[in-house]
């Protein structure tokens, strides 16, 4: 796909355009200098160009909606994203990327797209080569490279690239959005929590909680499942049920365990806040 | 700037790009003609159709610096930076364009602005100056027009006029950003006029949807849900709700913008609240 939807070079067909029209020109003045023939030349020649003109209209329409169409279809990936509806989602995505892009911008799009379903998916490796593959190409913003540094960091956490991951993290944490970036506060916890230190993903929550919440909205779940799984390492039972109770009370304690594995024992372990069947 | 300012000027320039537009095409179109119906005309006709050519490039480029100019202002809005936005957009709204749309891009940058401001009766002059252009207006345009418009009329105590404007969006075929942004409206409207049944209908679905929205207005609709649910006796769900709110937003904040939720945490601490909590506590 990296390869597939590279965007392909201008196409040559508006210079031979140009060059016909100037053709057309010149052979009228030519012709109209003849005698006998001036009227005749004259109206081939602003026929011809009527023609040549109507034609690069419609090639530029044509263009246009086509752009416009791919546009339309990132919007709809990037909605099917948000609501959760992945394998829609990566069927769009691969027809939009398995053929040249009409646009650099939309292949970056696509690509940062990619990245999100293949980590879904748990092929983290891919998820990976991606990520690194859309750093490398160094056109990004400051806050959108931020962003999938800290997707491809996660992914190799979830790798066991624990190395990576340090060297990954001491970069991001370089980076002037580090002080009030909730995902990079949710990476460390979970590293410290992966890593058996789960004092450090405590101090990390309780510093960094009004920003998790703040910026993840219900996605502080996350966070309070691995504080639950914190909690249970560290022997505290009763702070491990109420950080399960809070993580399951705004995420389904089945999305959390398959999003991380480490926190299977806490969800068998203790018990979740139960949804009133309407909201179900 | 003045809004009013800021409106007439806009509609000035619509109608002066129009003119120009229909001048450069009648002028092309008589130039063609003439080049076409006199042999010896040929050269002069091209002359003529060489020259609305670069004016028209002239103007496009006007109009795409204007462009460039009207495009920065929502990223200062959303940082907060009140006025360089304003300055952009002024200068989005004097500088001359030949399109309709970044005009009314513009004019949109504006209400977003004043919506932002929290000057909601401005906000809402020029959102609906936006929607009385209809030609040339797109339509995530005049949606996001209408949003701006319902939300300051609600700010403003207009409940008919926030209805009528949440009526023409239901007609509207909406984004999902949109559809998230007329959920939280439309239930604060409920809330306004005590529709509280027809508030808690679609439950799962409001659900789904308000998880997707940022934690400051998910933590709105689902007080306003709770809210609803405690008027309608459904203590249970109204107490899973608080819960979901209070782990997504500091309350203090919610009953400052929202008065009316005040009664969910003053019922929280009557009899009521006890009964709920302890049930909640049970099924965990």
């Amino acid at each position: 796909m990296l390869e597939q939807s590279q965007p392909r070079g201008r196409s040559l067909w508006l210079w031979y355009a140009a060059g016909l029209f100037i053709l057309v020109i010149l052979t009228s003045s030519f012709m109209s200098k003849e005698a006998g023939h001036g009227a005749i030349a004259q109206l081939f020649s602003s026929l011809l160009m009527l023609l040549i003109v109507g034609a690069m209209g419609v090639y530029t329409w044509m263009t246009v909606r086509r752009v416009k169409l791919e546009q339309k279809q990132l919007e709809v990936v990037e909605e099917l994203l948000q609501l959760r509806r992945w394998a829609e989602a990566a069927a769009m995505i691969g027809s939009v990327l398995s053929q040249p892009t009409k646009t650099p911008q939309a292949r970056l799009l696509g690509l940062m797209f990619l990245t999100k379903i293949l980590t879904r998916y748990q092929r983290y490796a891919d998820a990976t080569a991606v990520c690194e593959y859309l750093i490398s190409l160094d056109v990004l913003d400051s806050d959108t490279t931020h962003a999938i540094r800290l997707e491809r960091a996660m992914c190799m956490l979830h790798e066991d690239r624990l190395f990576d991951v340090d060297r990954a993290i001491n970069e991001l944490k370089r980076m002037p959005q580090a002080p009030r970036s909730s995902g990079l506060a949710l990476l460390e916890i979970y590293r410290d929590v992966k890593t058996g230190h789960p004092a450090e993903a405590l101090e990390i929550f309780n510093e960094k909680l009004p920003i998790l919440r703040k910026q993840l909205g219900h996605r502080v779940a996350d966070a309070y499942a691995l504080i639950a799984k914190a909690h249970d390492s560290a022997g505290r039972m009763a702070e491990a049920q109420e950080a399960w109770e809070k993580a399951t009370l705004l995420c389904p304690a089945v999305e959390l365990r398959r999003r991380y594995v480490e926190i299977e024992s806490v969800g068998e372990k203790y018990l979740a806040a139960a949804a009133p069947a309407e909201a179900a | 700037m003045r809004v009013e300012t800021a409106i007439a000027r806009c509609r000035r320039d619509l109608t002066f790009g129009t003119f120009l537009k229909g001048v450069l095409a009648a002028t092309a179109a008589a130039c063609m003609v003439l080049g076409v119906g006199f042999g010896k005309g040929g050269a002069a006709a091209l002359v003529g159709i060489g020259g609305v050519w670069a004016i028209w490039m002239t103007l496009n480029y006007r109009s795409v610096r204007a462009s460039r100019i009207a495009a920065g202002s929502p990223l200062l809005i959303a940082a907060g930076d009140y006025d360089r936005a304003e300055a952009q957009i002024e200068e989005a709204l004097w500088s001359f364009s030949l399109f309709r749309t970044v005009k009314l891009m513009s004019l949109h940058h504006l209400a977003v602005l004043r919506h932002a401001q929290r000057r909601w009766a401005e906000a809402a002059l020029v959102a609906s100056a936006v929607l009385h252009e209809r030609r040339g207006t797109i339509r995530s345009l005049s949606t996001r027009s209408r949003l701006i418009l319902a939300d300051a009329l609600l700010e403003m105590g207009d409940v008919h006029g926030a209805y009528a404007a949440i009526a023409a969006l239901h007609q509207e075929k909406l984004s999902l950003q949109e559809a998230l942004n007329l959920t939280l409206l439309q239930l604060d409207y409920q809330a306004r006029i005590g529709r509280w049944e027809e508030m808690l209908q679609g439950m799962a679905r409001k659900i789904q949807l308000v998880e997707l929205m940022p934690a400051g207005n998910a933590a709105r609709a689902q007080a306003f849900l709770a809210l609803a649910a405690m008027k309608a006796g459904r203590e249970e769900l109204g107490a899973w709700l608080r819960k979901r709110v209070e782990l997504l937003a500091d309350t203090e904040d919610l009953v400052r913008e929202r008065p009316i939720l005040q009664e969910i945490w003053g019922v929280k601490k009557g009899a009521g609240e006890n009964e709920s909590g302890a049930r909640i506590d049970e099924r965990a």
